[in-house]
């Protein structure tokens, strides 16, 4: 293209360049403070780039309405150049336009100025965002060193916790070696803790029974937390079943161990165990085992005096006795048989909860026990006029079971459907049996079991209101002890009972042979 | 009431603890009413000495816990001679009936029997006494 005069040219280059220019006259007040500007001449990009039309020889504060509220600054700048001729560049947000500026401007000649913009609305939203963005992932940032100091802090006081538990705590990964080890289990196995790490659990823990064997490895109970994925905990108060870890350096020292599968998005991937030392239980339970000892001997022994000494007065033995004080010495030795039943009562529960319950399997005649705990009740049976219906299988094979404690389990149940049901009362003894079990049923037409007393029933010490009421003798631990005996054995004892209708008590025990139970003394 | 020994058996009563004199005492009186030649000793070395000398029929022993020195003297009088290793004894006690080492004791030292004496009647201990000496070994 040719141009045929300059002016053409500059009017070309005006008119095309891409950036907007507008050649404005800047108004002063009589302050001579800029107050205003008139659009002499503007080119195509202005309108283009502003949104605007016709704005020649029109002044700003009509062609954009409400810029000295929202651009006060653009007055002052224009102002300043016009006056000064110093060119400025600056950028600015024109709110009623909704658009961003660049600009430049200089003057030509006093109170008057070109400005050169662009449009950088779309540079400043990127910028924004950008900006945004920044803070955004700052925050993030900050969120996640507060949650790392969060989680760090979070874990010095798991694992301050974890070392400063009081039980020996030693964990394993899923090959078995010992990942965890707290202060307590450093101080109990005589194992350093650094010593342990990695190392195999079975390297740096010997556990033997009371007797002194070695536990086997498939029976350790971190062993079953792997293979059974359970959790095992030992016993802390029988006697018999007692473990014993043995340090470093040999030293044996009575434990209780609960051992767990460490459970994660259902795999296991390792296993916990937290052991006691119960030396100190141990020492309290000989203590108390000597006391239940040394009472029975001491409580007896009187009441065998009382007891020996009243039957040979009521026997005639040492002289004649007239019937009155027959009566009375008759209550006087009923009196102490209580005494004495009730002293056994009393150690029986010291024996089942020391565990030193002995249960010496022979070969046993149930129904033989039956009928003699049978004849045992007649005279209280015939006292109250109760109907007793006998159901004795003819074909109970003689069984090994510890016939003590049989005996036990009859008198208990037998005595309760006899003492609680009412005069003219009907008790049904049912003992049956088929290849595994001997059934032991026992049902009467008694005062029954409240509904809402009927999960107590076998608890330490409990009598139900209704019977409580009616007879004050009875002590709440029959039926415990049934309970621990029945289920010592391997059996199982359960009931049904409605309230004035009557109780049916079932008792089921293992015809293969209670396993020989050995407690101390 | 037979007050002469009609059956001339002769029993040895061995209670060790002092204030089981009272006892010791019942059993005696009640041996002679019903015919027995009762022999007496206070602890288990004299009873031993008496056992030796006299060859009592059957030894009635008290376990004296917590000592449980009756059960020695019932293995010292097992190991003396042949008539010491066969004379029936019973234990009497007042210990639990399934205590494991007197079970284990009786179980080593046959002919030998047990009874808790508040679970049982005197007139149980006496059938017993005759039922064991009405059996030849």
């Amino acid at each position: 293209m040719k141009f045929q005069t300059s002016e053409a040219f500059y009017k070309s280059l005006f008119d095309n360049m891409t950036d907007g220019l507008a050649y404005c006259q800047m108004i002063f007040d009589v302050q001579e403070k800029p107050v205003d500007f008139i659009y002499k001449r503007v080119n195509k990009n202005f309108e283009k780039l502003m949104g605007l039309k016709d704005v020649i020889g029109k002044k700003v504060t009509k062609v954009i309405p409400g810029i000295k509220a929202s651009n006060p600054e653009l007055f002052e700048i224009y102002g300043q150049v016009s006056l000064t001729g110093k060119p400025k560049e600056f950028e600015a947000y024109i709110e009623p336009l909704s658009i961003w500026l660049l600009v430049s401007v200089y003057s030509p000649q006093k109170k008057f100025f070109v400005t050169l913009f662009q449009n950088i609305t779309k540079r400043k939203k990127i910028e924004k965002d950008l900006e945004n963005a920044r803070i955004a992932s700052q925050n993030v940032l900050e969120d996640l060193s507060v949650e790392k100091s969060k989680t760090e802090i979070a874990k010095a006081k798991d694992e301050a916790i974890l070392s400063s538990i009081g039980d020996g705590i030693i964990a394993t990964g899923p090959d078995g070696k010992i990942i965890v080890m707290n202060k307590v289990a450093e101080k109990l196995l005589g194992w350093k803790v650094e010593e342990a790490m990695g190392k195999l659990y079975n390297e740096v823990i010997s556990l033997e029974d009371e007797k002194g064997t070695l536990v086997p490895l498939e029976e350790r109970p971190l062993t079953k937390a792997f293979t059974q994925s359970t959790t095992t905990t030992t016993t802390t108060t029988t006697t018999t079943n007692i473990l014993h870890l043995l340090s470093k350096n040999k030293i044996k020292f009575p434990v209780v161990i609960t051992a767990s599968p460490v459970v994660l998005d259902n795999k296991i991937i390792g296993a916990v165990e937290v052991f006691r030392d119960i030396t100190k239980e141990r020492e309290i339970d000989k203590a108390k085992t000597e006391f239940v000892s040394l009472a029975s001997h001491q409580l007896r022994t009187p009441l065998t005096t009382v007891s020996w000494y009243t039957e040979m007065i009521l026997k005639g033995d040492v002289g004649k006795v007239i019937p009155d004080q027959k009566k009375y010495l008759k209550e006087i030795y009923q009196g102490n048989k209580r005494m004495i039943e009730l002293v056994n009562t009393l150690l029986n529960v010291s024996r089942l909860e020391l565990g030193t319950f002995n249960a010496n399997p022979q070969p046993t005649d149930a129904i033989a026990i039956a009928k003699s705990v049978l004849d045992e009740q007649k005279p209280n049976i015939e006292k109250k006029k109760l109907v007793m219906v006998e159901n004795l299988s003819k074909d109970i094979p003689i069984f090994s079971t510890d016939p003590k404690l049989l005996r036990m389990v009859f008198q208990n149940i037998l005595s309760n459907a006899v003492e609680y049901t009412a005069p003219s009362g009907r008790i049904e003894l049912t003992v049956s049996c088929d290849t595994k079990t001997v059934a032991i049923k026992v049902s009467d037409t008694g005062y029954g079991i409240p509904k809402n007393q009927q999960s107590q029933i076998f608890t330490k010490l409990f009598r139900a209101d209704n019977v409580r009421a009616k007879d004050t003798d009875g002590t709440g631990l029959g039926l415990y002890i049934t309970k621990s005996v029945v289920e010592n054995s391997g059996g199982k004892i359960w009931f049904e009972s409605e309230e004035n209708k009557g109780s049916t008590f079932y008792v089921t025990l293992p015809m293969d042979g209670v396993k020989k139970k050995e407690g101390a003394a | 009431m037979a007050n002469e020994p009609k059956n001339n058996k002769k029993i040895l009563v061995i209670e060790e603890v002092e204030d089981d004199a009272s006892l010791r005492k019942v059993l005696h009186d009640k041996f002679v009413l019903e015919g027995f030649n009762v022999l007496e000793a206070k602890n288990g070395k004299e009873g031993l000495a008496t056992a030796l000398q006299e060859h009592p029929d059957l030894i009635l022993l008290d376990i004296a816990m917590p000592k449980m020195d009756g059960l020695a003297m019932m293995k010292k009088l097992r190991e003396t001679d042949e008539w010491g290793k066969n004379v029936p004894i019973i234990l009497l006690t007042n210990l639990n009936a399934d205590n494991d080492k007197i079970i284990k004791e009786i179980t080593d030292n046959q002919p030998a029997y047990y009874l808790v004496k508040s679970d049982s009647s005197i007139e149980d201990l006496v059938e017993k006494i005759r039922e064991r000496l009405s059996r030849q070994y």
